[in-house]
Parts: C-alpha cells; structure tokens; sequence
C-alpha cells in the first residue's frame, strides 16, 4: 500500500495502445478501496468505473430476502462497472470491496464517451466481459457441484490471481458470506488446508505457503476461468501492437 | 410482409435489419440439435423464433447446468459479439422451431457495420449475465421444486407456449440435480395440479399458481 500506485497496475489500463492511454490517464483519479466499502447497489445509479490496482472487489447476486452469493471477484485484472458500457438496466446485484486496496475510477459520462469510439478499449471491454462471463457461469456450476473445500481453493486461487501479494486480509465470516454458506463449514475447510500447509491463517489474514498443492486440490472450475483470463491477456497484446 | 419473430432483430432500425436479412438463413432447430460444442469455433449465430436454446456447461465431460436459456429475446452466439471465436458452453436445442441463422464471417461484418445491433447486442449480454449470476444465487438458495416452477415459467415466456417437450434427463441437466431429484420435484408440482407431466411432455395447467410456486428470482427474469 505504502508503493506508489500507477494506473498501469491494472491489467486492462496496461493493455491499452500508447494513444488510448495518453487520453484516458489525465482522467483517471486514484481513490482506495475500503474494506466492506459498496461500490454500487443494484438500484443506485453508477457514477464510475473503477480499475483496482490492488485489493479484490467482489460481485454479489443479492436475494429479495437480502442474502447475497458471490458470482465473481475483480481486481487487478479487471474493472468494476460494466453495465454502464454494456447499457444494461440494474439487476440485483452488488459491488462489495472485500480485500482492502486501491483504485483508478473513471467518470460514468467518460467511459461511455470511451466506449463509443468503437477503439481498442472497446475491444478490450467486451473481451474483459467474455471473461466476467466465463468466471459467473464457472461460479454458478461450483456452486451446484463441488464440495465446499474445492469452492475455498477455487475462492483463494481466484483472488490471489486478482491480487499483487500472496496475502489476503480476510475474515471467515465474510469468505462464508462470499460462499454463501455457513461460517462453520468454511472452518473446517480451512482448518484441513492449513492443518496440509497449504495456508496459514492467522487473525484475519490468510498466506498461501503452497500455491502448487492448492492447485492440485482445487475443482476444474478454477482452471476454466484461468485459461479464459490468460486468453484475454494474451489477445491484449494483439490490442496493443 | 410477416412479422420478425425474433424480438432483437424487431427492435432494430429497418435500415439496419434490411441490410441483416439478406445474411440470414431460416433454419428449422430440431429438438436436441448441438449447435455449439465448449472449446470449439462458433461457425454460425442463430437468432430463435420460435425455437428456444438451452446454454449448458459441461463439467468432467458431463452436462453439468444449464446456465442460459435464450428464446426469442435474444441471440445464440454471445462470444463472437464480444471478440471471442470460441463458445466456453455447449448451445443445445431444448425446443424445435424456428430460427434465423448467419454465418461467422458475415455476423462479424454486419456487426461492425451496424451500431444499433452493437448496442442491441450489448444490452442483451448484459442481461444473459443478470441470468446467469442469477442461476447462481438460486442455485445455492433454493430448494429444487421452487427452482424447477422458475424454469418451467422461463421457458412458457420464451416458446409461448404451456406445452412443451422435456425428459427428465434434460431437467436434470437444467437444474443441475440428479433425476430422482427432478421426479420429486415434478411430482410434487403435478399433485399440485400446477403442472401435468407424461412421457417428456410439459403442460403448465395453472399458471399463477406456479408462479407462486416459483422462487422470487423468476419475477427479474422475464424476458423483455
């Protein structure tokens, strides 16, 4: 947090063709993401995008009766607000800082303007959208089909992918929340993790000491959204050149 | 001149749905048809009529849920709106009928063309994807018969109709539960007298009273 943040630390701004850049940077504004921060509701207006730099927003699908499951995590590969590009109505969802870090944000009026221009951010855009996409629907069959300990590994996996460190700060209740299932359970599984050295945890922060194993205990799932990832990053240099 | 059945097409400037038609092929989807395989290259887009499409992922070489249904609201063929030539699902014909359908190449040109169909289309992803986080939440929420009445409703909106072909298996699939699960569940709603099911027919024969049936997410649901 103490490094100086640049808008290049995120993915999608780092793509861009020199010229997009040089336009777009004067109008970006770093603002931190504070934990348990909303970054929308469902039915408030968007009056930004955010790039994070560093920390994890997470996408939740949010039930009449108020209970919410996480359908995706952003962070520094990606951004926060589509619908306003993609001119979707609201729907129920939320935008919830879970991992605390920082921002670019980009005015609601300015990335319409952007998108518009049919350019290389827009290409960018959609195929970022592919991505999200691809990330919800693998959420959606997790859910359905695999066992709490692989949804954790696939949870863990996907944020520290989305993160520069390998450390989260994080409680059990609020990876429980993301999950949408009960607090216990999401001990026990971390308790097995950490009991393999896999992780440690310790007072709302958790270090992954064995990427390699972690992946091996995962649900295909993860590895799905990853070759996904890595397709847009690699057509994001097609972008660029 | 007959009307346009597929309801995307409709909303778009005549200029720029003239310009389409002469790219667009009438197919007739056949129940069970595989228009798309997961990894493989989208050749052609289809816009449903009549017909209604089913977006399936498939986990260890199984179908594992259904994650979209598209009817006459929408357009078969997401990714290559969005710059990408692979389907990530496996697109399945779930009800015979109708549809427009145009080859990759053209899709591509007609859609760089065409800024209303840009938009169109956007709009339309954007609200697969309130579909599919939606299928997520439920799926994690809510009870199985409650699940089944929501998609039961969701496919009456799209083929217009409140009869429809559907085997136990294919429910299975939708619902991502096994079958005896898919027999308790249509059981239940048949003693209800909400629905009549025989040999892979569907009949909705009280349509308010599966709506009660029906988890709340159906209500953000219907298709436009």
């Amino acid at each position: 947090m103490r490094t100086r943040s640049t808008p290049k630390q995120n993915h999608l701004l780092a793509a861009l063709p020199a010229a997009d850049f040089a336009r777009l940077a004067p109008q970006l504004e770093l603002v931190p993401l504070a934990l348990g921060a909303v970054i929308y509701e469902s039915d408030g207006e968007q009056a930004h995008v955010y790039f994070p730099t560093s920390g994890i927003v997470s996408l939740l699908y949010v039930m009449n009766d108020g209970a919410a499951a996480e359908i995706a995590v952003v962070g520094n590969e990606g951004m926060v607000g589509i619908s306003l590009f993609m001119g979707g109505g609201t729907t129920p969802s939320r935008a919830v800082v879970q991992s605390v870090g920082r921002a670019y944000r980009l005015d609601a009026a300015q990335i319409k303007v952007e998108f518009a221009r049919g350019g290389a951010l827009q290409r960018l855009l959609l195929r970022y959208t592919q991505a999200l996409i691809t990330q919800m629907t693998q959420t959606a069959v997790c859910n359905r089909h695999h066992q709490l300990e692989q949804q954790l590994c696939r949870w863990l996996l996907l944020s520290l992918d989305r993160l520069p460190s390998s450390e989260l700060v994080m409680t059990q209740q609020l990876i429980a929340n993301m999950l949408g299932v009960r607090r216990e359970g999401v001990t026990e599984a971390a308790g097995r993790l950490q009991a393999d050295g896999l992780i440690s945890y310790r007072r709302g922060r958790i270090n992954v000491l064995d990427r390699a194993k972690l992946e091996e205990r995962v649900c295909e799932c993860y590895g799905v959204v990853r070759r996904e990832s890595d397709r847009l990053f690699a057509s994001h240099a097609a972008i660029a050149a | 001149m007959t009307a346009i059945a597929n309801g995307l097409l409709a909303a778009l400037p005549r200029k720029d749905y003239l310009r389409l038609l002469s790219g667009l092929v009438p197919v007739d989807l056949r129940f069970g048809d595989v228009l798309y395989e997961p990894g493989k290259p989208i050749r052609d887009v289809y816009f449903p009529g009549q017909s209604l499409v089913s977006l399936l992922t498939v986990v260890e070489g199984h179908l594992a849920l259904e994650v979209g249904l598209v009817g006459r609201d929408g357009m078969v063929g997401i990714p290559l709106a969005l710059g990408i030539d692979a389907s990530p699902v496996r697109a399945l014909v779930q009800g015979g009928g109708a549809a427009l359908r145009m080859n990759a190449a053209r899709f591509r040109r007609e859609l760089r063309r065409s800024p209303p169909l840009q938009r169109a289309l956007n709009r339309y992803v954007y609200s697969l994807m309130a579909q599919i986080s939606q299928t997520a939440g439920c799926n994690r929420f809510h009870v199985v018969q409650a699940r089944l009445a929501r998609w039961l409703l969701m496919t009456r909106d799209r083929v217009r109709s409140a009869e429809f072909r559907m085997t136990h298996q294919f429910l299975s699939h939708m619902l991502g539960v096994r079958r005896v699960g898919v027999t308790e569940a249509a059981g239940a709603l048949q003693r209800r007298k909400l629905i009549e099911y025989r040999r892979g027919h569907i009949r909705i024969l009280d349509h308010r009273g599966l709506q009660n049936a029906a988890c709340a997410c159906y209500e953000g649901l219907k298709p436009s």
